[in-house]
């Protein structure tokens, strides 16, 4: 499986830390030159907030792209949704599960980041995503195999 | 080929456990078809199909011993991983970045 996991800490609460992160998106996302989440830039991000909402991003020509829905709001704890760049296929939709977990006076946010090789087949009937020929449930295997073949492949 | 399409043929390519053995037993050195067969437990017709599955992907290539043209050797073709590498490291890279100006954000306001 192809996930990614990042992990920082704040000082704020778990719930100033969800508040901020899924009110002030338009703040503090910072455009990278990695990828643009769509031709056009990467606009002004917003969620609508709640178990059925979205992201979405405001471009410059006042167009409004859909990023992805949200599957879990659960403030100050957990959100996950959706993730699709605009160079995305249809059926190449990934996801994105933030923690949020109070440790001492601070809160740890982590971000995991999962391929299309990978979206929960529950969520993808409920929102009747088209499912990549995909499905594996193996990251460790997966972690496993891409460092081997770093190795093999000198990178 | 767009680098989504080759990660898709990619992760298409490894959905099989069978296939995803063979890939890590051709990325410690090249291998005949029968080698991989005995090594994973398959009857020759069924490696063939998969070994054909894993060259349609351009996960590996297939050549023959200058000694035996009957031969098949099979070898983990150079930069095969690639694309799919790249999403990872840039992928990490993007949220490292988001996450550390999240935090400036946050704590800024704190203050």
């Amino acid at each position: 499986m192809s996930a990614v996991v990042v992990s920082l800490r704040v000082k704020a609460t778990p719930q100033e830390a969800f508040d901020v992160f899924t009110q002030e998106i338009a703040a503090w996302w910072r455009p990278s030159g990695l990828f643009q989440l769509t031709p056009r830039g990467d606009g002004e991000l917003r969620f609508e907030p709640g178990e059925t909402g979205r992201l979405v991003t405001t471009l410059p020509n006042g167009k409004d792209f859909e990023i992805g829905r949200v599957t879990i709001w659960a403030p100050g704890e957990r959100l996950a949704f959706t993730w699709r760049q605009a160079t995305f296929t249809p059926d190449q939709v990934t996801h994105v599960d933030v923690r949020f977990e109070a440790l001492e006076q601070q809160t740890r946010v982590t971000v995991e980041h999962r391929g299309w090789d990978a979206i929960p087949e529950d969520h993808a009937a409920r929102h009747g995503f088209p499912l990549a020929a995909t499905q594996m449930r193996l990251a460790e295997h997966w972690r496993a195999l891409l460092a081997a073949l770093n190795e093999t492949l000198g990178a | 080929m767009s680098a989504g399409r080759s990660i898709d043929k990619t992760l298409a390519a490894l959905a099989d456990p069978h296939r995803r053995r063979a890939v890590e037993l051709l990325g410690q050195r090249p291998r005949r078809a029968g080698e991989l067969a005995d090594a994973l437990g398959l009857p020759a017709p069924a490696m063939s199909r998969h070994l054909r599955t894993l060259k349609q992907s351009g996960l590996v290539e297939e050549s023959h011993p200058e000694f035996d043209a009957r031969v098949r050797i099979y070898t983990l073709k150079e930069g095969a991983m690639a694309d799919l590498k790249k999403w990872l490291a840039d992928t990490e890279r993007l949220w490292a970045d988001q996450l550390s100006s999240f935090k400036t954000h946050v704590e800024k306001k704190r203050k």
